[in-house]
């Protein structure tokens, strides 16, 4: 509850300092909406429009009037309104996200618990060694790698663009490459994090009790050990989605991933201002809202925090 | 009546550092560390070549005897040019680490001593931590313009509410301390005791956190610069070169493959060092 009050001076936060961006940059938004051969009339007239005459406070308020009827301002270079190419580049960024986050969280869930129950044996020494190098590696890195490999050299699979939709073969063969280079900075965190919260567990009363009782091993852990220490591996994993994000814009532009991320170096690189506002934006509540999402599913995993 | 004064001596505690040789991992990261350092510092008399001195006569060459690394798509050497990467990588990551690590300490002490402002300095935190480092890194980049200075702003930034909580929590701890209480009994300022009892209390925790933070700065700031948005051509630093080589990936891949290496041992290094580090300055886990 403390974390949803706190969202919403952030998320205004994101707002002001989006809007006064527009303000410090050398650009004047009713020229750029204009068009290259408007006449100084039309100009004036989209000004009054915007409202640019009015106080900076008045100003901020009409931007986000605008803001609410999905109106993000349109691109210096090539005159497309904001809120369209982000709606068009929201959906590839969620599906590498996805495609990432589907195996290389079970394998690193899995990494951690097969290292903390064997704590110092052999296994356990290269799962933290896997999963140092996983947090070392520059995602860039991995992904020239795989394409070199796989894609140049043995031209198993695509590694430009997105092919279509993912339940087509197309769509399906083309994401592979960017979701095993994503989800492989991801997988060393993961299984740190569930080491730890595991090892911690194993040495608790209850599972020392579920043993006495003669239960199997396999029971102990999955159901005794596994299932308590969820609660910190979910946390933890909500608190790497920052870390995840900034993968994904390497990994979009590395593999010309038609996303947000790739977007949003784009439109920086090429000084579009409003575009690369509307960007930082959305990435920016699409942040806040999955940090949002994780604190509820605590609470769903841990009947204690609702509680209080 | 006579009492037997048994003498406690407290075993005598192995330094920091023969503990961390213990360790064969934390050696070589240590010996990688160092080399690093010392290369980056030395790039100028080290370097074989000009760093920037093109040879159009000797581009894309693979390694050989000339060119120990090879050299880049405009005939530059790349062992130079890594040489001098390197440079730039470590002093972008040791600038935005310094500069938000000391205004983090600043504040998570602050919080902690005086607790009046403990509410508002952590909510401040809090609000920093809800945004990841690489959507500084845009917005610094979109309003400053692509560039090392946006990298180091971005990446200090960052630091500063991850460093304010580690020093907040550790320098509460040592404050419950009674020779805290002892020196403020003999009438020690605020000033003279942070600088005297909590400082040198808190370095430990602080010193682990810095070194893994290190690694992930490097990483991120090579990134940023992979990207376009950091170091900007002809400045060689590794990611931008990374960057540059790609367009030359099928040709010649060693061109970008070499510096994305260069990044990669380098974090290494430090997130093991800093993993041995924690473990042999964490008295818990000496048995």
């Amino acid at each position: 509850m403390q974390r949803l009050l706190l969202a919403v001076p952030v998320m205004f936060g994101v707002l002001l300092v989006g809007f006064l961006l527009m303000q410090v940059v050398p650009t004047d938004p009713a020229i750029v909406r204009a068009g290259p051969n408007a006449s100084a009339e039309v100009i004036a007239q989209i000004r009054t429009d915007l409202g640019l005459d009015e106080p900076l406070y008045v100003q901020f308020a009409l931007y986000l009037w605008r803001l609410l009827q999905g109106d993000l301002g349109v691109s210096i270079i090539n005159n497309v309104p904001v809120a369209g190419e982000l709606a068009s580049t929201i959906g590839p960024t969620l599906e590498l996200m996805l495609a990432s986050l589907i195996w290389s969280i079970p394998l690193g869930i899995a990494m951690g618990t097969v290292g903390a129950y064997w704590r110092g044996a052999l296994i356990d020494r290269v799962v933290m060694a896997f999963s140092v190098a996983g947090v070392s590696v520059p995602v860039f890195f991995l992904g020239l790698v795989l394409i070199w490999f796989v894609g140049f050299q043995w031209q198993w699979l695509p590694f430009t663009g997105r092919e279509g939709p993912l339940w087509t073969w197309q769509g399906l063969r083309a994401i592979i490459l960017p979701a095993i280079t994503l989800g492989g900075v991801f997988v060393g965190p993961v299984a740190r994090m569930t080491r730890t919260a595991v090892l911690d567990v194993l040495g608790a009363d209850h599972v020392r009790t579920a043993r006495a009782k003669g239960l199997t091993e396999r029971l102990v852990v999955t159901r005794h050990a596994l299932r308590n220490a969820m609660v910190p591996v979910v946390t933890l994993i909500g608190l790497q989605i920052g870390f995840l994000l900034g993968g994904a814009v390497v990994t979009e532009t590395v593999f010309s991933w038609p996303g947000v991320g790739r977007l949003a170096v784009g439109a920086i690189l090429s000084s579009d201002f409003p575009m690369a506002q509307g960007t930082i934006i959305v990435l920016s509540m699409g942040f806040i809202l999955v940090n949002l999402t994780v604190d509820l599913l605590y609470g769903v995993l841990d009947p204690r925090v609702r509680a209080s | 009546m006579s009492t037997t004064v048994t003498e406690i001596v407290a075993p005598a505690r192995p330094g920091t550092l023969k503990l961390l040789l213990r360790e064969p991992a934390a050696a070589v990261a240590l010996a990688i560390v160092v080399l690093v350092i010392l290369a980056a510092l030395l790039a100028p008399w080290l370097a074989p070549y000009d760093p920037f001195e093109t040879d159009l006569m000797a581009v894309m060459q693979p390694p050989d005897d000339k060119y120990l690394l090879g050299t880049d798509g405009q005939g530059r050497d790349m062992l130079s040019r890594m040489l001098f990467g390197l440079r730039v990588t470590l002093a972008m990551g040791a600038l935005s680490l310094g500069i938000g690590g000391a205004i983090g300490v600043a504040m998570g002490f602050a919080a902690a001593y005086y607790r009046r402002v403990d509410g508002l300095l952590m909510r401040l935190a809090d609000i920093m931590l809800s945004f990841p480092a690489i959507l500084f890194g845009l917005a610094i980049a979109a309003i400053f313009g692509p560039g090392v200075t946006a990298v180091v702003i971005a990446l200090a930034v960052a630091t500063v509410p991850l460093m304010a909580r580690i020093a907040r929590s550790t320098a509460l701890v040592v404050l419950g301390q009674d020779y805290i209480e002892a020196a403020r009994a003999q009438g020690m300022g605020d000033a003279r005791l942070i600088w005297r009892h909590l400082m040198p209390n808190c370095a430990s925790p602080i010193l682990v956190f810095a070194t893994l933070r290190f690694g992930q700065v490097i990483l991120l700031g090579s990134a940023l610069s992979f990207l376009g948005l950091g170091a900007q051509p002809p400045i060689a630093e590794l990611g931008a070169m990374a960057a540059q080589g790609r367009t030359f990936l099928f040709f010649a891949p060693h061109i970008s493959v070499i510096p994305a290496i260069g990044i990669f041992v380098v974090v290494l290094a430090f997130n093991v060092l800093g993993d041995a580090l924690r473990d042999a300055l964490d008295p818990r886990l000496r048995v």
